[in-house]
């Protein structure tokens, strides 16, 4: 029932903002490539690499770009759904008017986290999935059903992971004003995603793993389709998704106790 | 100017620095997350250090690239302006039409507010250079004192070079909604062939020699090499050449941007 009317929340919000968006049709096109190009051109520096080594860390040029699909799925989604909400919410914390959003019928997170998409980074999404088929043929992977469903667990992971982090920036930004650009700081880091997590060493591959898990959104989807993910990273995926959601969960609670709209 | 003109300039361009540095402390954890945005080469400096384990990559062993990107994070703080946002935000509300009433040129205001977040700014990046320092022991700069003295001028034709094309996109919001998605295009380009990833030289053959003649690489590539020491004296000339091309390019640019987008300006109310 709650569920139903929370997806029904997403829905209208996705038609809204894809019907706001192609009122500017020029705008949306060239909007979603400009981003498409962006993600792209952070691939340069792992092509320099490539052009001066035959594989980076162990990944061949094919394998990469198999994680590169991977990249862009999860930066289209962070660009499309979850950036624009936290921006707007943010906003809303700022003008004190976040109200409308935690009086709607629903859960006050959850209005938060559809306050706002901007559906032509999806673009960059579906870019990401027909690289990695194509790089998954050129591979000559037939991957089997069990590691299918890793692939799942692992890209559910991710995507809990993801979100985890931009509720905990969202938090972040009721005690500091001024702090929007926190998002810019998670859009930075996600550079780092482009490169296979076993290039870092020591306390960055720590970080990359568990604090900030790209590994789990890029090299471990990749891998698990390579038969290359063992069940010890598995769970650790899951842990780590299990463990930064929980820790959202408490920041966003504890973050709005300390909320005080702008008539109160 | 008259003397009781130049007198009262140096009091307002003073008023406008402690605005500016005020405004920055209000806003200090903002300014801390720029500073942690802008520390990309930081990260890169683990990659590439990692990539060149097994020997050197190109012209550039674990330790050239240490001194490369402490150097490339340095020159990124100091040469760091945003008047392309407020600019257009200021021209888009009409908020323009306030600057013009001051008895300062709203250029010089900008230029003002953006230099005089720079001492801060630089106070919050430094434990951050300083612990890259010591875990990687030290860097290598230049051994030629000459050309070390003349990072420091190459560093500030640097500030004015990203300060120029962002007034030039800037004044584009006179005509355009979209001048600072505009930017970002610039930004994305800048990002990847200023030598703020992976620096220049690596780039394959023919690529390099193009790549390298680009504004991009005048705003950030050139002083960090020139910083720790990877330029000749001819190289190094050829390159403030460079710099100097580039600023005249842009400042006419500037110029002529702001001169008739002032005209074609109507604010709300004006």
């Amino acid at each position: 029932m709650t569920v139903g009317r929370h997806l029904r929340l997403a829905a209208a919000q996705l038609k809204i903002s894809t019907q706001a968006a192609l009122e500017y049709r020029v705008g949306f096109w060239t909007t979603g490539l400009v981003n498409v190009l962006w993600s792209l051109g952070g691939v340069v520096p792992l092509i320099i690499a490539l052009d001066h080594r035959p594989d980076v860390a162990g990944w061949s040029p094919w394998q990469v770009a198999l994680l590169t699909g991977f990249y862009l799925v999860f930066s289209g989604i962070y660009a499309a759904l979850l950036q624009p909400a936290i921006g707007a919410s943010m906003a809303h914390i700022r003008n004190g008017t976040l109200d409308y959003l935690l009086l709607r019928p629903v859960d006050g997170l959850v209005s938060c986290l559809l306050a706002a998409f901007e559906p032509w980074s999806l673009l960059e999404v579906l870019t990401g999935i027909g690289l990695a088929v194509i790089a998954a043929i050129q591979l000559g992977l037939s991957p089997s059903v069990a590691e299918l469903g890793a692939l799942v667990v692992v890209l559910g992971c991710g995507l809990v992971s993801l979100y985890a982090l931009g509720v905990l920036m969202l938090a972040a930004s009721f005690r500091a004003l001024a702090l929007e650009n926190l998002t810019y700081l998670m859009e930075t880091l996600l550079e780092f995603a482009h490169w296979p997590v076993s290039v870092f060493r020591g306390p960055l591959k720590l970080l990359f793993t568990f604090v900030v898990p790209f590994a789990v959104m890029t090299s471990y989807p990749a891998q698990s389709l390579m038969a290359a993910l063992g069940s010890r990273q598995l769970v650790g995926a899951v842990a780590t998704a299990v463990a930064l959601a929980i820790v959202a969960r408490l920041a966003w609670r504890r973050a709005l106790r300390g909320y005080t709209s702008a008539s109160s | 100017m008259s003397e009781r003109e130049r007198v009262g300039l140096g009091r307002k361009l003073a008023a406008m620095w402690r605005l500016g540095f005020a405004e920055a402390t209000a806003y200090r954890a903002s300014l801390l997350v720029w500073v942690l945005t802008t520390s990309m080469p930081l990260i890169s400096l683990v990659l590439w250090r990692s990539l060149a384990e097994d020997g050197p990559i190109g012209d550039y062993d674990q330790r050239g690239f240490d001194s490369y990107f402490v150097a490339a994070f340095l020159v990124r703080q100091l040469g760091s302006s945003w008047v392309v946002w407020d600019l257009d935000r200021q021209i888009r509300t009409g908020d323009l039409s306030t600057l013009l009433l001051r008895p300062i040129h709203p250029i010089y205001h900008h230029a003002i507010l953006n230099l005089s977040a720079l001492p801060l700014r630089t106070l919050l990046a430094a434990p951050v250079g300083l612990a890259v320092l010591i875990a990687t022991r030290g860097i290598t700069l230049a051994e030629d004192l000459v050309l070390l003295a003349l990072a420091i001028p190459a560093i500030m034709h640097a500030w004015l070079l990203n300060f120029l094309t962002q007034l030039a996109i800037g004044c584009l919001a006179f005509w355009l909604t979209s001048a600072s998605a505009l930017y970002n295009v610039w930004l994305g380009a800048y990002i990847v062939l200023a030598g703020y990833l992976v620096p220049t030289s690596l780039f394959p053959g023919g690529l390099a020699e193009l790549v390298r003649v680009l504004p991009f690489h005048a705003a950030l590539g050139f002083p960090v090499e020139l910083l720790v020491g990877r330029l000749s004296p001819a190289e190094a000339a050829a390159g403030f050449g460079l710099q100097a091309a580039w600023l005249a390019v842009m400042g006419a640019l500037a110029a002529v941007a702001w001169r008739r987008g002032l005209r074609a300006y109507g604010a709300f109310g004006a």
